[in-house]
């Protein structure tokens, strides 16, 4: 009998019970999805490190090693392999402008790959290449197929025995200036040290790849003590893809351990109001249970169940909901494919996000029976008695002179506000809560807007950026820098304490890189000191005035420098003058060149190694704002819905308890429009008292959000009046939405059934 | 003259196979400025009557004319304007909004009733003016029920419609009750229409209607009705 009874009571309160089990699907489907990708990019990034044998350290030298040094480092105490290493910039013949990142290990079990299609490496081939499956399907190139690199003056002949993944090659670019990948002219290729020794004659491998526990200290004291001389030690850390993955992972994890929780936390707290409210409906039913002689027990079980059942269907669809949304912000073929180029796309769902479902199922049947329980409470007469909600107090605020002003309809508004506390609060907390969401959503957005135009419009005023060829003379760079009239730089590798950093010299007569410094002010550099990027300058606690010192890698050489400010930077690096660093005794050897004239200006000369257009770097951050904006978008949708259902079920249950009075006034003679704009009017007031309270907390999360994410960006918190007026719009239309959905039942009030029964 | 007229009313409730002649062709005519009592077992059509007249519900068939005008086609608004303006309820069950004060319960009319009396003035007629700022669920039984008669005069409305309005009430409570509400209804010169099971009011009516299953059986005036304090209650 109870179980049809079950049945029946779904029925009757199908409204809301459905919003309960939307509420917790989004509160859930939110948190788990947004955890599922950062997890799901860690382990999946960690494993394809792992399989391809992805190197711990680099020892890095000019000079390059001997497989005699290579045997040392890898016979000595904590080394689990070390290989020698070789990469270079092909021509790609036939293919353009292409290029190809050609790399040679002497180990393939170090920075190796992973073969998708074709042969299995061989290491003895001479002739193979195994290139980069992306690369090969963005030029119709197929394995069997024959390609002929070209480097300075080697050329590599081979056929395409397989198409590859690479970990080292994870993210496919040609150094830091260009962001994303671009496969069509760029992509990456393996050969044997068997084919490169035949192409080269002597090979010269500059790099030992190392897979070791060991600390950065140990291996370079390691390294220092095996090879008597001073090589560059980069941990896995400070290379590209190993740094970008793991970032890539910390925004998720910074975007899904802030906003996510809150989407729980309304959601679970409005299920607390409703229960509570749909057990005090059914409290004469409980009580009629009770008075027929069924055990508290029995009646406990089956309202607990509705509370089970509920969150059972909640945390199922929270979960197929949570996969979706994982999925949806990172899947091969969206904008996160774009940028990793990984075999495995699984999306995992981790243990704590397990736990979670399982505490809310938990929380949910616990809710459920701590209000039957209070509704259980005393004798079968106690039980039989119907909720009835507070008496009726006067408020303080009626002693006020506005109090005697107010019409008979904000009267009415206040004074259920305050006698239903609790469902106010909750409407109240809704609000709030997305509006910060959607504030912190849009504000994010907005932050990054900021960024790229402070760096992209006002920082650098250049058209076109010169890459200088590493081999090309100081005279030629001079005639370059000289020809086309611009500003010029040089960057510099060296170690600041254990890190490595980019140590950029700028010469900028002409203004058209400028620096920002915390404020996006734009002071010239001074000749007195160097200009360091915020996260160094929090990383390692420096602030103008301290000093600090560089060791540039190749040699034994340490610079004391002083620091003159603080600079707002893309990358992590120190910047200064060409004046200081002739103080400091450091040569400056022109790297790049930028200058106003447009790419095509520039003429073809053996000095120049690329020539890139600004607004190509500023494309290639597109993808970047495209894997943020699923992100934003996706919050602000699920808010929006989040919001929309909270509101919509506290709406109907206002409506429900507030029946009695709608349809007396009905009776006197109110029409339903204006009972309708009575109901609305409390909704607005509501809605925009969470507006208030919820624009300042949205910039305070946005800027918890921003602190997490201050070790990938260096971005000054942005939320603009556009964004604050979107979401008040947002909010508004949604509480209208809603009130004019429950005040349109007012044409359904039966008046005459309303005013059979007394209260 | 007659206020309100009945020509030919039904109402018909169909609930799955089954049809329920609530009011089963009603003819009747009430006059102006008279004392209705209407009298009939439970599940008569009594409150079906008082709600089709008061537009709180509409005929299946027929024509309820009030005033000259038919309120039996009025659309939703329109019947609220004429419950707003014509007519003034009190129930069994007081029916206050219980988040208002007693003056506030009765000022809420003004909202839609421009020339509503004044509150004060009414509150101090049903002996309430003291308790003008407590709220219902502070009051008696009566003397909520006195300020529902209250609101309902409040409006200045034609017609007074009262259904068992001492139905919730102990007799002698319900006696002095029943007598403000004659005595009020008097003095500001209402028809007042009255469904009760009391025997003792019936003889104060000027007419006196009888209800059994939907039909009127039968229907007395009272050439001379008892005053208010010559009934025994
Ligand atoms: N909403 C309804 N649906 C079906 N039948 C109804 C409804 N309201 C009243 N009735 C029936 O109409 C008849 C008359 O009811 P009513 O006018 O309330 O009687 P009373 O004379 O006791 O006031 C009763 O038999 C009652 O059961
Ligand atoms: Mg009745």
């Amino acid at each position: 009998m109870l179980r049809k009874k079950l049945w029946r009571t779904f029925l009757l309160y199908k409204a809301q019970f459905l919003s309960m089990i939307l509420m917790i699907a989004i509160g859930i489907g939110i948190f788990v999805g947004f955890n599922m990708e950062w997890v799901s990019i860690e382990e999946n990034t960690g494993s394809f490190f792992e399989e391809t044998g992805f190197a711990d350290y680099r020892l890095i030298s000019e000079e390059g090693f001997s497989g005699e040094e290579q045997e040392k480092i890898r016979d000595s105490a904590g080394i689990d392999a070390a290989a020698r290493y070789a990469v270079f910039d092909v021509d790609v013949a036939g293919f353009g402008d292409d290029a190809l990142s050609l790399s040679v290990t002497e180990d393939a079990s170090v920075s190796g790959f992973l073969v998708l299609a074709g042969e299995a490496y061989d290491d003895e081939s001479d002739d193979g290449i195994w290139l980069s499956d992306r690369y090969a399907a963005a030029n119709d190139i197929a394995v069997g197929d024959t390609l002929t690199l070209d480097y300075q003056r080697l050329r590599f002949s081979g056929e395409v025995k397989g198409l590859v993944k690479a970990g080292e090659h994870l993210i496919c670019v040609r150094d830091e200036t260009q962001l994303m990948p671009d496969y069509d002219t760029f992509g990456f290729a393996y050969i044997s040290p068997a084919f490169y020794e035949r192409a080269a004659g002597v090979p010269f491998y500059p790099q030992i790849h190392i897979r070791s526990a060991l600390t950065k200290n140990q291996i370079t004291d390691l390294a220092d003590d095996v090879l008597g001389r001073t090589v560059m030690v980069l941990t896995k850390d400070e290379v590209l893809s190993y740094a970008e993955a793991k970032g890539e992972a910390k925004e998720g994890k910074a975007m899904g351990s802030i906003l996510p929780v809150l989407f729980l936390l309304i959601a679970v707290l409005t299920m607390v109001t409703t229960m509570h409210r749909l057990t005090a409906k059914e409290k004469p039913q409980i009580g009629t249970m009770k008075a027929l002689g069924l055990k508290d027990r029995r009646i406990t079980r089956h309202y607990t169940s509705y509370a089970f059942l509920i969150g059972l269907l909640g945390v199922g669809a929270g979960l197929g909901l949570g996969y979706y949304i994982a999925w949806y912000i990172m899947h091969p073929e969206g904008s996160m494919g774009t940028y990793l180029d990984m075999p495995d796309w699984t999306l995992r769902l981790p243990l704590f996000c397990v736990v979670i479902l399982a505490a809310a199922e938990i929380a949910l049947t616990l809710i459920g029976y701590g209000s039957v329980r209070r509704m259980l409470a005393g004798n079968a007469a106690d039980a039989l008695r119907p909720y009835a909600p507070k008496k009726m107090k006067p408020l303080r605020a009626e002693k006020t002179k506005l109090w005697r002003r107010l019409g008979f309809g904000a009267r009415w508004n206040l004074r259920d506000v305050s006698r239903h506390k609790s469902r106010t609060l909750m409407s109240l907390f809704g609000v709030v809560g997305c509006t910060m969401i959607i504030i912190a959503a849009l504000g994010m957005s907005d932050t990054m807007d900021a960024f790229l135009d402070l760096y992209y419009d006002k920082a650098t005023l250049y058209d076109t950026r010169i890459n200088l060829a590493d081999d090309a003379d100081g005279a030629a760079s001079e005639a370059i820098a000289g020809s086309y009239g611009g500003d010029t730089s040089a960057a510099v590798s060296a170690r600041l304490e254990d890190k490595a950093v980019s140590l950029e010299i700028y010469d900028t007569p002409g203004n058209l890189v400028r620096f920002p410094d915390e404020d996006d002010h734009f002071q010239p550099l001074g000749d007195d000191g160097a200009y360091v990027c915020l996260r160094l300058s929090r990383a390692f606690d420096l602030s103008p005035g301290d000093t600090f010192t560089l060791r540039p890698y190749g040699g034994d050489d340490v610079y004391t420098l002083k620091v003159a400010g603080l600079i707002r930077s893309v990358s992590e690096n120190i910047v200064i003058t060409p004046a200081y660093a002739e103080k400091l005794g450091l040569s400056y050897d022109i790297h790049s060149v930028y200058t106003a004239l447009a790419k095509e200006e520039i003429r073809d000369d053996s000095a120049i190694a690329s020539v890139q257009s600004k607004q190509t770097i500023i494309d290639s951050f597109d993808t970047f704002i495209d894997i943020m904006n699923v992100m934003v978008y996706i919050l602000i949708a699920a808010a929006v819905v989040l919001g929309v259902v909270v509101l919509y079920n506290l709406g109907v249950m206002s409506y429900t308890e507030r029946y009695r009075e709608m349809a007396t006034l009905k009776v006197v003679g109110f029409k339903d429009k204006k009972i309708g704009r009575l109901l609305i009017g409390q909704n607005m007031w509501i809605s925009f008292l969470g507006l208030v309270l919820g624009i300042p907390l949205g910039v305070y999360v946005l800027g918890v959000l921003l602190d997490a994410l201050a070790g990938e960006y260096e971005m000054k918190l942005a939320v603009t009046a556009q964004t604050c007026f979107l979401t008040a719009g947002l909010i508004v239309g949604m509480s209208l939405l809603v009130s004019v959905l429950v005040a349109r039942k007012n044409r359904k009030i039966d008046m005459v059934e309303a005013l059979k029964a007394g209260e | 003259m007659p206020i309100v007229e009945f020509q030919n009313v039904s109402r018909v409730y169909t609930g799955g196979e089954h049809t329920l002649r609530a009011l089963d062709r009603v003819n009747l005519t009430l006059d102006s400025g008279k004392f209705i009592v209407i009298l009939g077992p439970s599940g008569a059509g009594k409150s079906t009557l008082l709600n089709l007249l008061g537009g709180l519900d509409s005929p299946s068939e027929g024509k309820i004319i009030v005033e000259g005008r038919d309120i039996s086609t009025l659309s939703g608004d329109e019947l609220a304007e004429y419950r707003a303006a014509a007519v003034g309820f009190v129930f069994q069950f007081y029916n206050l909004i219980p988040t208002l004060t007693v003056a506030e319960n009765v000022a809420l009319v003004r909202e839609i009733v421009p020339d509503a009396l004044p509150v004060d003035e009414i509150l101090g007629e049903v002996g309430l003016f003291d308790h003008r700022n407590q709220f219902p669920a502070e009051l008696s039984g009566g003397e909520q029920q006195r300020v529902s008669i209250a609101r309902a005069l409040a409006k200045n409305p034609k017609i007074l419609l009262c259904d068992e309005p001492t139905g919730a009430l102990d007799s002698e409570t319900g006696a002095v009750v029943l007598k403000l509400l004659l005595s009020m209804a008097k003095r500001h010169g209402k028809t007042i229409v009255i469904v009760t099971h009391n025997q003792a009011i019936a003889k104060m009516a000027d007419v006196v209607i009888r209800v059994k299953s939907g039909k009127i059986v039968s229907r007395e005036e009272q050439a001379e009705p008892l005053g208010v304090d010559e009934v025994e209650w």
